[in-house]
C-alpha cells in the first residue's frame, strides 16, 4: 500500500507542479461558471418584480406590501434602470407607475399600470402572480370606497377591511408552469446547473489532457524503472491510476466546495454528491490511463485530450443541457459518462433524490470505470515492451 | 568440493538459454551467462544487438519466451518482487522526474526499494554526497545539466545498495569529463563487492570495465571470457588503418588478393584491413594501393583489440 500511495503522490505533485495546470484546474471553471451563471442562470426561484414611479404613494405602498405578502421580491428603481434589468432578465416583471394614476387610485377612481414581463420563461408566471396582487389591490381600494361612499370614516374602513383579512384565510392561487422543461429545471439556483455542468467537463478534461504526465514518465523510462523495483505489477498500475483519480478528485471536490462557498451552488446531499463525484473521477482516472497507454506521443495526447474531452463533454450535456437533446442525441448521451453523472447530480440537486434514486447511475459509472481501468492497466503493461 | 561451493554462493546472476521474439523476429535467441559478486559483466555489441531487450528480461521488466533467469537465489519474472529487490537497474534514458528534486527523485524510489524513515533519510543524504549533488539537492532536475542528471540517474540505481547494478549504456550523449567521472564511479563498485551487468556498445568503456565481456550481436552471444582471451581468439591477427584518395573500391579488391590479407572494409575516405602480421605486410599494402591510384594521407597498424574481436567473428565493425 505504501508503494501505491508512494507512486500516486508523486503523480499527483507533478500535476500540481505545472503552473499552467493551476489555471485550468482551479481558477478558470470558477470563472466559468461565474460567467455562465451571471448571464443564463436562472433565478433562485423567487419571482422578481421591480417597481418605478410613485415614489411614497398610497398606490405604490399598497402594490409593494401585496407583492411581498404574496412572497415576491420586490425592488424599486428609475423607469431605466427597470427597463434595463428586464432585458437583462435580472428581474422578471416591470411595474410602472404614473404620477396621474397614483393620484386618481388615491382618490377611489380607476387607475392603470404599465406592466412589462421579460422574455425569460419564467417571467410569464410571475406575470400571473402580478396580476392576481394587483387584484387584490384594486378590489381593496373599491370595498374601501364603497364604505366611504356609505358614510363610513376612512379609519373604520380601513379598521373593518383590516379586521375582515384576519377573520378569512384567503383562497390561495399557486401558479404551475406546465412546460416539461421548466420543470425539468425547477428547484435549481442560479449558478447550479452551470456548476455540475462545468464540474463534469473540466475534472474529464483535465484527467485526459493530464494523460500526457503518464506518457512523459514512460517515455522517460520512469514506469519502467518503476516496474523494476520491487513492486508488483498492479501495484505500480494502481499507483498511476490512483494518482490520476486524485488529480480529479482533488479538482472535483474544489469545484464543489469553492462554488458552495462562493455562489451558493447548492450540491443537495454531500454524501451523495461526493459519491457521484467520486465514481465520476474513477471513470477519469481510468480513461486518462488508456489514452497514457495508448499514445506515445505526450503532446499528441494532450490534444486528443482536449478534442476527446469536449466532444464527450458536449453530448453528455456538459455545454447544453440534455433536457434539450433531441431522442437520438439522448440515445447517444447515454455512452458518456457526463451523462450518467449529470442525470446523478439533477437527482441530487432538483429534487432531493435518495440513494436509491440514483443506484442505476452510479452502477454505470462504477462499470465504466472497472472496464477502462482494466483496459488501461493491460494496454500500459504492453506498452512497456513497444517501447523495446 | 570446497571451491566449488564458494563459486557457487558467489554468483549472483545465472541467465540459461534466453529467448525473445517479437512477432515473427527473434531479438535474443539463447542467451546464456553468469555474473559472481565483486564482478563487472560487459555486454559489448552494436545497436539493435539485442543488448537493452536482455537487461528487460534481467530486470523483470518483460517475460522472457523461454530460458531461466535466477537471481540472488530467486527467480526473476516480471511479477516476482523477491528477485527485484536484489537489483538497481539503471536505463539508458534518463529515468527521473524533472519536476522532482534530487532528493525528491531519490526519496520517491527509496520508498519503492523498500527504504524508510531515518535509513531513507541517511542513504539519500549520503548517495547526493557520492554524486556531487548535496547542494544542488532541492533544486527540481530540470535546471540540471546532462552530466548531473547522469549521475542522479545511476544515483537512484544505487541507492538501495543492490547485488545487482544494471547499466544500460550509461554513457551514451555524455561530455567526456562526465563520462569519465561515470566510468570511475563504476570501477569503484566493483571494488566494493558489488556485481555489475553492463551494456555498452564503446569498446574503450568494455575494457577499461569489464572482468569479462561478452560479445553480442543479432540476439546471440557470439564469445565471451576476459579481454585478453577474446582477442586470443582473432588468432593474433592486426588491424590496418589505410587513410586517403582515390578508387577505394578498386584498391579494396586488389587488396583481398594478397596473401595474409583476411579481410578489407570500408570505403570512402579509407579502408580497414584484417591481416596477419601486420607489420610484416605493411610495405606491400601500401605498394598495392599507390599502384591502383590511391593517395595516403596516413597509415596505422591497430593491434587486436575487441574491435577487432567483433570484425573477426561478425565480419563487419562495431558502429556498423
Amino acid at each position: 500500500m505504501r508503494s501505491i500511495l508512494g507512486i500516486a503522490r508523486v503523480e499527483v505533485r507533478r500535476f500540481l507542479r505545472d503552473r499552467s495546470n493551476i489555471f485550468f484546474v482551479f481558477i478558470f471553471p470558477l470563472l466559468l461558471i461565474l460567467l455562465l451563471g451571471s448571464q443564463f442562470g436562472a433565478n433562485s426561484g423567487q419571482a422578481r418584480v421591480a417597481l418605478s414611479g410613485g415614489t411614497g404613494t398610497e398606490l405604490e405602498k399598497a402594490l409593494a406590501g401585496q407583492l411581498e405578502e404574496d412572497g415576491i421580491q420586490v425592488s424599486k428603481a428609475g423607469a431605466e434602470a427597470v427597463r434595463d434589468q428586464l432585458s437583462r432578465g435580472r428581474t422578471d416583471v416591470g411595474i410602472f407607475i404614473h404620477d396621474d394614476d397614483a393620484t386618481a387610485y388615491a382618490g377611489g377612481q380607476p387607475a392603470a399600470l404599465d406592466v412589462v414581463a421579460a422574455s425569460q420563461s419564467a417571467a410569464q408566471a410571475v406575470l400571473q402572480q402580478v396580476r392576481a396582487s394587483v387584484q387584490v389591490v384594486s378590489t381593496e381600494r373599491r370595498q374601501q370606497s364603497v364604505l366611504e361612499s356609505a358614510g363610513v370614516g376612512v379609519p373604520e374602513a380601513v379598521a373593518a377591511l383590516e379586521q375582515s383579512r384576519n377573520s378569512v384565510e384567503p383562497p390561495r392561487v399557486e401558479v404551475v408552469d406546465t412546460n416539461d422543461v421548466t420543470q425539468a429545471f425547477q428547484g435549481l439556483g442560479r449558478f447550479d446547473l452551470g456548476a455540475a455542468q462545468q464540474l463534469l467537463l473540466f475534472v474529464f478534461l483535465s484527467s485526459l489532457t493530464g494523460a500526457a504526465t503518464l506518457i512523459k514518465a514512460r517515455r522517460l523510462g520512469v514506469i519502467a524503472r518503476v516496474m523494476a523495483a520491487p513492486v508488483s505489477s498492479w501495484q505500480a498500475l494502481a499507483g498511476q491510476a490512483l494518482g490520476r483519480f486524485g488529480i480529479a478528485a482533488v479538482q472535483g471536490g474544489y469545484i464543489m466546495i469553492g462554488t458552495a462557498v462562493l455562489f451558493g451552488v447548492d450540491w443537495g446531499d454531500p454524501l451523495l454528491a461526493g459519491l457521484v463525484l467520486v465514481l465520476f473521477c474513477a471513470v477519469c482516472a481510468a480513461a486518462a490511463m488508456v489514452i497514457g497507454a495508448v499514445m506515445d506521443n505526450d503532446g499528441a495526447a494532450s490534444g486528443v485530450g482536449v478534442g476527446l474531452g469536449l466532444v464527450l463533454a458536449g453530448l453528455g450535456g456538459s455545454m447544453v443541457p440534455p433536457e434539450f437533446f433531441s431522442d437520438t442525441l439522448q440515445a447517444v448521451s447515454r455512452f458518456t459518462p457526463h451523462r450518467w453523472a449529470y442525470d446523478a447530480f439533477a437527482d441530487i440537486q432538483r429534487h432531493n433524490g435518495t440513494l436509491a434514486d440514483i443506484l442505476p447511475q452510479l452502477g454505470v459509472l462504477a462499470a465504466m470505470a472497472l472496464a477502462l481501468l482494466a483496459l488501461g492497466s493491460f494496454l500500459l503493461q504492453r506498452s512497456l515492451s513497444r517501447a523495446l | 568440493m570446497t571451491t566449488e561451493i564458494q563459486t557457487r554462493k558467489a554468483r549472483v546472476l545465472g541467465v540459461e538459454g534466453l529467448i525473445k521474439r517479437f512477432g515473427e523476429h527473434t531479438v535474443v535467441d539463447g542467451v546464456s551467462f553468469h555474473i559472481e559478486a565483486g564482478e563487472t559483466y560487459g555486454l559489448l555489441g552494436p545497436n539493435g544487438a539485442g543488448k537493452t531487450t536482455i537487461i528487460s528480461m534481467v530486470a523483470g521488466l518483460i517475460p522472457a519466451d523461454q530460458g531461466s533467469i535466477e537471481l540472488a537465489g530467486f527467480a526473476m519474472t516480471p511479477t516476482t518482487t523477491k528477485a527485484k529487490a536484489h537489483i538497481g537497474l539503471v536505463p539508458q534514458e534518463l529515468a527521473i522526474y524533472p519536476c522532482l528534486s534530487a532528493r525528491e527523485n531519490l526519496l520517491f524510489f527509496g520508498r519503492l526499494q523498500g527504504l524508510s524513515g531515518q535509513d531513507l533519510k541517511k542513504r539519500t543524504g549520503e548517495v547526493l554526497d557520492l554524486l556531487g549533488l548535496g547542494d544542488r539537492a532541492r533544486e527540481q532536475t530540470k535546471k540540471f545539466s546532462g552530466g548531473m542528471k547522469r549521475r542522479l540517474n545511476i544515483g537512484i540505481g544505487l541507492l538501495h545498495r543492490p547485488t545487482l547494478l544494471i547499466l544500460d549504456e550509461p554513457t551514451v550523449g555524455v561530455d567526456p569529463q562526465s563520462r569519465n567521472s561515470i566510468l570511475e564511479s563504476v570501477e569503484g563498485l566493483a571494488t566494493e563487492g558489488m556485481a555489475v551487468l553492463y551494456t555498452t556498445h564503446y569498446m574503450e568503456e568494455a575494457e577499461r570495465l569489464c572482468d569479462r565481456i561478452a560479445i553480442i550481436d543479432e540476439g546471440r552471444i557470439q564469445a565471451e571470457g576476459t579481454r585478453n582471451q577474446l582477442v586470443e581468439l582473432t588468432g593474433g591477427v592486426d588491424r590496418i588503418e589505410l587513410r586517403g584518395s582515390g578508387n577505394t573500391t578498386a584498391t579494396a579488391t586488389a587488396l583481398r588478393q594478397l596473401p595474409g590479407v583476411q579481410h578489407v572494409d570500408g570505403g570512402g575516405s579509407g579502408l580497414t584491413l584484417t591481416v596477419l602480421n601486420g607489420p610484416g605486410l605493411l610495405a606491400p599494402i601500401v605498394a598495392e594501393a599507390g599502384r591502383m591510384g590511391m593517395t595516403l594521407t596516413s597509415v596505422e597498424i591497430v593491434r587486436p583489440d575487441l574491435e577487432s574481436v567483433f570484425l573477426h567473428l561478425t565480419g563487419k565493425a562495431l558502429r556498423d
